[in-house]
């Protein structure tokens, strides 16, 4: 009756068990993933990948670069398929609904899956625009409801006091830090409910990066989030729940606390203390 | 290798001190070198642009203003105006653009946004192909294929359509209600292919693969993370391409308009080939003209006294249009830049 004791059943999963003391079934899954491969064209990049992302809470992807986190994070959303070449199989359930399925419109997984990139990419337009920009895509507002969402959007992502007197200027002005709070703002303006953070604080300083911290804390009250990070203490610090990955395969997963305290498996416990990777 | 070990010690310090001494003086050599060849580019300018003034000048003071404003070129007169030469390199020119721009803006995104990867390389390298062929080449084409087919299919309609005085008889419900627009579709001789329009045409053919190369090069510019944030919000490849891409190009695409427009202003052979080489002044595209490269070319072998010194004032007038035409593209630039707040 627990989705996570599922996971933990099915192949590539590994046998982790969840009755360690922590009581997982009160979370629904928001997003499942079921027997995912991808392809670089012929690449194998991404081998039998199961797991079920749960619902308002901090997922983190973790693994050494080219396992297959970002990849994986990109079928989330199928960024991926403005690419040539590229494929992926298997079932990703949102809300009961296979959104690997060709008929899924990506305009509207786009809008119920939000993304944020490694590098703040602020528009080449104001600051206001660049919010207003993806709403426009999806829905009809007034001016005024207009404003609304757009503050809504930047007081969701901690940036309004520091712009609301300069919503009519160029976005490319702002620090490193405000430019990823305004994409993360230009992700929350559309209300998605899952929101798919690409190592979003690699570009930046450590105190920009603590508040990107602060706010995916405080995110995943209105959001489902997964994050994909090579940072450790950062996987550590904000998830509930860590995927470990090496070599396309999911190796292990499981509550962000056991990852890092007794991992199942030797491999995850090697990356963890940093003996690989 | 041989040197003893006190000499060892010595020596580096002694290279030392004479490494610096030569390599500033290399250096000074260097940046006077560079300064040479930068300023070589002004000088040759200023020398164009005041060598073509100086022998110019008896044209411009026999005839003052007069010879901006006047239509007349009629050499056995002696009596010289630019106006017939500067309305047809504009005109020429401005249809070239008008054409040229669009589907030199429409082969640059499907070459970096939508064509499959292995038709990018060849059609990428048909179009500069393309931009290598000689002006001779195209004038011949449009004289002897392009102006015929102008003559047969594009300019009946067109007079059908928009002039007072259509071949087949029926004044269109547009020119009885718009009265002006007929002036800009009349011709003298209506089975004749050469003229503005012609002449525009072949010149966009001309222009179109180096304003499409310059924004395929352009285009490539764009970081794929920006494009991937907006796909990513849910925007469409038109959505992409107009709301990104274009603005992230802005500047640059207009100058490589301008690129095409210079070369445009510019052309001699290929003009002087379909556009009649007449002086009589008229606002229709259909009718043939002159412009300002066209005339020089073939009046300058037999141009003697003051017909000469006309050519020259008409060269010297060349210069003063590009320069305008510079000018108000960087002007239209700054606008647009205060515009978006940057």
């Amino acid at each position: 009756m627990t989705n996570m004791n599922e996971v933990a059943s099915r192949p590539g999963f590994g046998a982790s068990p969840h009755a360690s003391g922590v009581d997982l079934g009160q979370v629904p899954a928001k997003m499942t993933a079921r027997d995912v491969n991808f392809y670089y064209g012929d690449f194998h990049a991404l081998k039998n990948i199961a797991m079920d992302v749960p619902e308002k809470q901090v997922t983190a992807i973790i693994g050494p670069s080219g396992c297959g986190k970002s990849t994986l994070l990109r079928i989330f959303n199928r960024i991926y398929a403005i690419y040539p070449n590229l494929r992926a199989t298997g079932e990703i359930i949102l809300d009961g609904e296979n959104i690997l399925d060709p008929k899924y419109s990506l305009n509207r997984l786009r809008s119920k899956v939000g993304m944020v990139f490694q590098k703040p990419v602020p528009f080449p337009m104001t600051i206001f625009e660049n919010v207003a920009y993806g709403i426009r895509h999806h829905e009809k507002l007034s001016r005024s409801e207009m404003e609304n969402r757009v503050e809504q959007a930047l007081r969701g992502a901690a940036l309004w006091d520091e712009v609301k007197d300069k919503l009519k200027q160029s976005a490319l002005g702002l620090s490193g830090g405000q430019q990823q709070r305004l994409c993360i703002a230009r992700g929350i303006a559309l209300k998605p409910e899952v929101l798919l953070l690409d190592e979003p604080t690699s570009a930046l300083d450590p105190i920009a990066t603590s508040r990107i911290e602060q706010l995916v804390e405080e995110l995943k009250r209105d959001f489902t989030i997964v994050i994909v990070t090579h940072n450790m203490q950062q996987a550590a610090r904000c998830s509930d729940m860590t995927a470990f990955m090496y070599m396309g395969e999911l190796i292990e997963f499981d509550r962000t606390e056991k990852i890092f305290t007794k991992p199942d498996k030797k491999q995850t416990e090697d990356y963890i203390t940093g003996r690989f990777g | 290798m041989h040197a003893t070990a006190s000499n060892a010690a010595t020596a580096p310090a002694h290279t030392g001190a004479s490494r610096t001494s030569t390599d500033s003086r290399n250096d000074l050599i260097f940046g006077w070198v560079l300064k040479a060849c930068a300023l070589l580019v002004l000088l040759s300018l200023i020398g164009a642009a005041g060598s073509t003034l100086w022998l110019g000048q008896d044209a411009f003071r026999t005839f003052g203003w007069g010879f901006l404003t006047s239509a007349a070129w009629d050499p056995s007169n002696d009596q010289y105006g630019a106006l017939v030469p500067i309305m047809g390199t504009v005109g020429t020119a401005m249809i070239a653009l008008v054409v040229a721009v669009p589907i030199s803006f429409g082969i640059a995104l499907f070459l970096t946004e939508i064509a499959p990867q292995w038709l990018r390389g060849p059609v990428a390298s048909a179009i500069e192909l393309l931009a290598g062929i000689p002006s001779i080449i195209y004038g011949m084409w449009g004289l002897f294929i392009f102006a015929p087919f102008v003559a047969e299919h594009i300019k009946p309609w067109l007079m059908n359509n928009f002039s007072a005085e259509p071949p087949d008889g029926q004044v269109s419900w547009l020119v009885q209600h718009v009265p002006w627009i007929a002036k800009f579709f009349s011709s003298e001789y209506p089975f004749f292919g050469a003229g503005v329009l012609t002449a525009g045409l072949v010149l966009a053919v001309m222009i179109i693969p180096f304003i499409s190369s310059v924004m395929r090069e352009v285009f490539q510019t764009v970081p794929t993370r920006l494009k991937e944030s907006a796909y990513a919000l849910g925007s469409s490849t038109w959505e992409v391409v107009w709301d990104i891409v274009v603005p992230y190009t802005r500047t640059a695409v207009i100058g490589g308009v301008f690129l095409g427009l210079g070369r445009a202003l510019g052309e001699t052979m290929a003009v002087a080939f379909v556009l009649g080489n007449t002086f009589k002044f008229s606002w229709s595209f259909l009718e043939t003209g002159s412009s300002i490269a066209s005339t020089i070319a073939n009046q300058f072998g037999e141009a003697q006294g003051l017909q000469r010194s006309a050519l020259m004032a008409l060269a010297f007038l060349l210069f003063v249009v590009t320069f305008i035409v510079l000018l108000i593209a960087r002007l239209m630039l700054r606008r647009l830049a205060t515009k978006e707040g940057n």
